[in-house]
């Protein structure tokens, strides 16, 4: 690695860590129901949704009622994208007339799936696909209503270990409102405006026709970017304007917009490990967790920056200077922009499947076998390498509850968190929750295997790598694509469409029936025998159990992909 | 006709899912009874 990447990551914890704490501390506010400094300026608008949709914010929900309502909106708003997608023909703000013929039935499908579960995978070349109505409404309101459904089940998670002896786990309707109130909107507008001044464009004209040096003509797709881009990395979405997503220099002009965009990435996940300490009363439980969060991202970092600046024997074999010198890059180049480097590319590819955002400045696809590996790996931990908006919190927390467990059974005591006892539901929850994502990710990938071949542009191990990170980034609502797979065919369309709400609704449900049973319980008072879970041991052990899932539940399929691509090019060595 | 394929796959992925709700729920209770 060079001292630059080392001087980035350093600079981006930095900024990481301070952001955390008044961030998350905004957040606990938030979902309290507390009065915030921007209740004063934006607190018409929480009423009038509440007054609008009928809510009593004050209305405690179970967690069935609670999951029946998520279940519900998101259904609603899934038809209402896919209708939308396929009748964008007849709607307005399309300058280049694009149609239901662009959009057929099995890709508006999978679209809409895809965005109302955060994952924003696209089969699908934007610019050429869907109008700027589609992008601003029938998506862009998925931006939005998914990153906020994302926080209110963390919260609702967070309020099963606070509460004592009740029922309720939160108003549903109540937290979506607050948190994109409260939460995404302002940010947005600030950010959005950054954006603007980093120089992303913003604009309803049609796409502009220049002409080239030699004389010909070329087509240069705009649009109204900037708005679409800050919620697209600050709710964790990842769904590009443009078909080069965020390696488009109208999405990600520059090496200073980059490191913008990998701080809004991780923003709202870090700072929702502050508010569950908040929330809990103790912060140093946030901070176990954001240490457990840190440890994992960096280890990912290093080993992914070091695989592609150390690049393959084969450049060296074909002559190719690989070390980085004052005139270039060195590693491997392939499939990345040289405005960002290695450096830039490797800890953007880091961050975004840490994060299931999705979004990506590089073709993944171009990595070494050990830099695939990473964002591969990063997403198979159920991310929780800070995670998605409300994702990370919750999935770490599920791990969290396997952790105590397998301690508990280490020391032969009753396992709690915070105080409540972790019984028989509790771990038949998490696991149930965990086993879901591996079902989703291998059995999506055996079919592929069999009947998906035929849309793949490398054999062997690495095209079983193609499948593989398809699967697993739709089951994990990630949303990156590893590239190199032609997944607009019926077939990926629809199952892909399938595993993002596998991946997404089944996962959720079991961590709310958590919720809900952890409410109902009376906390223990702690004693001598009470295992800590403010530590660094806590947090070790946290590290320790979220990479023996991973690599229990998975290693045979890394095994046939990246794996064995790495042993095929030391063999050639 | 395609249409209707996709949207009766997620009328039925939801419907299942509110079923998914009501078993874990009644396994709840089942466990502590």
């Amino acid at each position: 690695m060079t001292t630059l990447a080392f001087l980035q990551l350093g600079a981006f914890f930095l900024v990481l860590m301070l952001l955390t704490k008044p961030l998350g501390s905004h957040l606990a506010r938030v979902f309290d129901g507390q009065r915030t400094f921007l209740h004063g300026p934006l607190g018409w608008l929480e009423r009038g949704c509440y007054r609008l949709l009928g809510i009593d914010p004050a209305e405690d929900m179970k967690w069935t009622t609670y999951s029946v309502a998520l279940l519900a909106f998101s259904l609603v708003s899934l038809l209402f994208s896919y209708g939308a997608l396929r009748l964008q023909g007849l709607l307005p703000l399309n300058p280049q007339q694009l149609g239901a013929k662009q959009m057929p039935p099995d890709l508006a499908f999978n679209t809409a799936a895809s965005f109302s579960t955060n994952t924003n995978w696209q089969s699908y070349s934007p610019e050429a696909t869907v109008s700027y109505f589609s992008n601003m409404v029938s998506l862009a309101i998925h931006n939005w209503a998914s990153a906020a459904v994302g926080m209110a089940i963390a919260v609702a998670l967070v309020r099963g270990f606070v509460r004592r002896s009740v029922e309720g786990i939160g108003n549903f309707w109540a937290d979506v409102v607050r948190g994109t109130v409260f939460v995404l909107l302002p940010l947005s507008l600030v950010g959005a405006v950054v954006y603007l001044a980093l120089g992303v464009p913003q604009t309803f004209q049609p796409s502009a026709i220049t002409q080239t040096l030699e004389g010909g003509k070329q087509l240069i797709a705009l649009g109204p970017v900037a708005s679409q881009e800050i919620i697209k990395q600050l709710g964790t979405n990842g769904g590009g304007f443009f078909n080069a997503n965020s390696a488009h220099p109208f999405e990600n002009p520059s090496p200073l917009s980059n490191f913008f965009t990998l701080v809004l990435i991780w923003a709202i996940p870090a700072a929702l490990t502050h508010t569950f300490g908040k929330m809990v009363g103790n912060e140093r439980q946030g901070w176990a967790l954001f240490g457990a969060m840190s440890v994992l991202a960096i280890a990912g970092v290093l080993i992914c920056t070091s695989a592609e600046q150390t690049a393959t024997p084969h450049l060296s074999q074909a002559h190719i200077e690989t070390a980085a010198t004052a005139l270039q890059p060195g590693g491997n180049m392939e499939g990345k922009e040289v405005r960002f480097g290695i450096a830039g590319s490797s800890l953007f590819a880091a961050v975004t499947t840490g994060a299931s955002c999705g979004a990506v400045n590089s073709m993944h696809d171009s990595f070494t076998p050990i830099g695939g590996l990473v964002p591969l790996f990063n997403m198979l931990t159920g991310e929780v390498i800070f995670g998605g908006v409300g994702a990370g919190l919750y999935g770490i927390l599920m791990m969290a509850v396997l952790a105590v467990f397998i301690a508990g059974l280490m020391v032969g005591r009753t396992p709690e968190y915070l105080g409540k006892k972790i019984e028989k539901f509790e771990v038949q929850m998490a696991m149930l929750a965990t086993l879901v994502l591996a079902v989703s990710a291998l059995a999506g990938t055996a079919l592929a295997s069999a009947f998906g071949t035929s849309s793949l542009n490398n054999a062997g191990a690495h095209g079983f790598s193609e499948m593989l990170y398809a699967y697993v980034s739709a089951t994990a609502n990630n949303g990156s694509a590893f590239a190199g797979l032609n997944a607009n065919t019926p077939f990926y369309n629809g199952t892909l469409g399938i595993a993002m709400l596998m991946g997404r609704f089944l996962m959720i449900v079991p961590l709310l029936a958590m919720a809900g049973s952890l409410a109902s319980k009376t906390p223990a008072p702690s004693s001598s025998g009470t295992f800590p879970t403010d530590t660094p041991t806590f947090a070790g052990l946290l590290v320790g159990v979220v990479l023996i899932v991973g690599a229990l539940s998975y290693f045979p399929a890394l095994a046939l992909g990246p794996v064995a691509e790495q042993f095929q090019i030391g063999s050639t060595h | 006709m395609i249409d209707l394929f996709f949207v009766g796959t997620t009328l039925c992925f939801f419907a299942l899912s509110v079923v998914y709700v009501h078993a874990i729920e009644k396994l709840r209770g089942g466990g502590r009874g």
